[in-house]
């Protein structure tokens, strides 16, 4: 693992603490280290919400247990040890079939057209990667994924769509993810999964969490959850 | 049992929300004035998170079908019940048949109607406050509407009055102290001065997820590009088209844009009270003023209302 440079923290409103770590683009480095300090501050009472980003995590203290400078010593305390005892974490991968293309990926021409791939190409390129889950959020059950191939790369739509079905698959700038719920949103939308990552009535709700891994499989047939 | 006769522009059942899931995609909720809400129950008795309704800009109509106690608190609403007029801030007890309407908003946008024991609804981790994007809690997840009944868990406590001096100011322009947000710096210096000067407007694409706000246009000096990053209820965000956002209780629990100001904490309250059409300014705060304004209120309401906290 590349050595990362002390990540930036700095208070987020008087609520909770911010940090940072410097990134052009995606750090596979830097992602790590923030979901590891985020599951080591969870362990301590006193945080209402430890959030991450990609590079960054916003973590709100309980204002009757930490005053603001203490909760910023706290993250900084926590960030020294982490750099000493950092291990990995169990995961699991999880298989994600994708519909690509057509009704299920109205942005595959797009893609098409800025990488110069044909849709099999942007298909075998997209599902051969292994990646991992960066962070959950947005939305309940919006996935956040690692960098897509650089052939994928492609800016958000300029005008977001109202509505995005849920389980569709996009790509936003370098980002790649899942969209967990029916949303507005402006990512360029390649393909569609049947599996719902967030269903509240089942008796684990999420699919997928933080530091899991995912691989999609191009599934036969031309839709997805009988659009 | 209550009735409901007309669910209003949007009425949801609420509660003290589900913190602690954001990392998951799951914001808090619950009631989009947390210290409204808590006086409400106050009054009738109940602890101060207990399940109640939240409406919106008005029009609920509710029939009971039991003797209880109710109480409303928040924006005026012109309430009556059998055509008598109601305040708010005050717990009165109602009996089989009677009808509690609440007509339109002044000064504030929601009101919260609490009854004794507290109400019930679908729970999911841990709370049973409604949020309408991924239809959880509440009543299967959605607004009331006419024809739909709720029950209310058995009385706690002794109804009670408001001591002078508690009930909340509310007006049509909502001042929001608050502090620089990460990416403030990336303001043009311009930009950074209108934030506290000028005023803006809830523009009409205003709910419990966020207000889009009108007014001076806000810029960054060189616009570029963000991974997504979390916000949290009172972040004022910049999309690139210069119309802020600010992040209300339902608010995306991460976002693209930068973040300009960061509502403090003793004054979140107050974004529940923002609807299209009311004027916002922000105030700025500085170090220190936000830790004593929050344990001042804190000390202040905590003593009347055992374990509430801003």
């Amino acid at each position: 693992m590349t050595k990362l440079p002390d990540p930036k923290i700095t208070p987020y409103g008087d609520a909770a603490i911010h940090l940072e770590y410097e990134a052009h683009g995606y750090s596979a480095a830097a992602n790590k280290a923030v979901l590891s300090l985020a599951h080591e501050l969870r362990a301590s009472g006193d945080w209402q919400d430890v959030v991450c980003g990609y590079h960054s995590l916003v973590a709100v203290f309980h204002s009757h247990r930490l005053t603001s400078a203490r909760a910023a010593k706290a993250v900084q305390d926590a960030v020294k040890t982490g750099r000493k005892t950092r291990k990995a974490r169990p995961h699991k991968v999880v298989e994600i079939p994708v519909y690509y293309g057509g009704e299920n990926g109205p942005d595959m021409e797009v893609i098409a057209r800025s990488s110069g791939l044909t849709e099999a190409e942007i298909i075998k390129t997209h599902s051969a990667e292994l990646y991992d889950v960066c962070m959950m959020g947005f939305i309940p059950g919006f996935t956040f994924l690692s960098e897509a191939p650089k052939a994928l790369h492609h800016p958000r739509r300029a005008a977001p769509r109202l509505s995005v079905p849920s389980g569709s698959v996009g790509i936003a700038g370098w980002q790649t993810g899942i969209y967990g719920l029916s949303s507005p949103g402006g990512w360029q939308i390649i393909g569609r999964t049947d599996l719902q990552i967030f269903d509240a009535s089942r008796e684990t709700p999420f699919l997928l969490s933080a530091g899991d891994k995912v691989r999609f499989i191009a599934a036969a047939g031309i839709s997805a959850g009988g659009l | 049992m209550i009735k409901v006769l007309n669910g209003g522009t949007q009425t949801t059942l609420q509660d003290g929300g589900r913190d602690g899931n954001r990392h998951l995609g799951i914001p808090g909720s619950g009631a989009a004035d947390k210290l409204n809400f808590a006086l409400a129950n106050y009054l009738v008795g109940n602890p101060w998170d207990a399940p109640a309704l939240e409406c919106t800009q008005g029009g609920l109509h509710v029939r009971f079908t039991h003797d209880t106690t109710i109480a409303l608190a928040g924006a005026e609403m012109w309430a009556q019940i059998n055509g008598q007029n109601l305040e708010n801030f005050t717990s009165v007890p109602v009996k089989p048949g009677d009808i509690l309407t609440l007509s339109f908003a002044r000064h504030g946008m929601r009101s919260y109607l609490a009854v004794a024991g507290g109400l019930l609804g679908d729970e999911f981790m841990g709370s049973v406050s409604t949020y309408l994007p991924a239809k959880l809690g509440g009543i299967e997840g959605r607004s009331l509407r006419v024809g739909d009944s709720l029950k209310s868990a058995a009385p706690l406590g002794e109804r009670k009055t408001l001591p002078r001096g508690y009930k909340p100011y509310l007006s049509s322009h909502v001042i929001l102290r608050a502090r620089p947000a990460p990416e403030f710096e990336q303001l043009t210096l311009e930009s950074r001065r209108h934030l506290f000067v000028s005023a803006y407007i809830a523009t009409p694409q205003t709910d419990r997820m966020g207000a889009r706000l009108r007014g001076n246009k806000t810029e960054v000096q060189t616009p570029r590009s963000m991974s997504s990053s979390p916000l949290l209820p009172g972040t004022l965000q910049l999309p690139p088209d210069g119309t802020p956002i600010l992040a209300l209780v339902d608010a995306h629990c991460t976002g693209g844009y930068p973040r300009c100001l960061q509502v403090i904490k003793a004054d979140i309250w107050q974004l529940g009270q923002i609807g299209p059409g009311t004027r916002i300014s922000f105030r700025r705060c500085f170090l220190g003023e936000d830790e004593t304004a929050l344990s001042q209120r804190t000390e202040f309401y905590g003593g009347l209302m055992d374990g509430f906290r801003f």
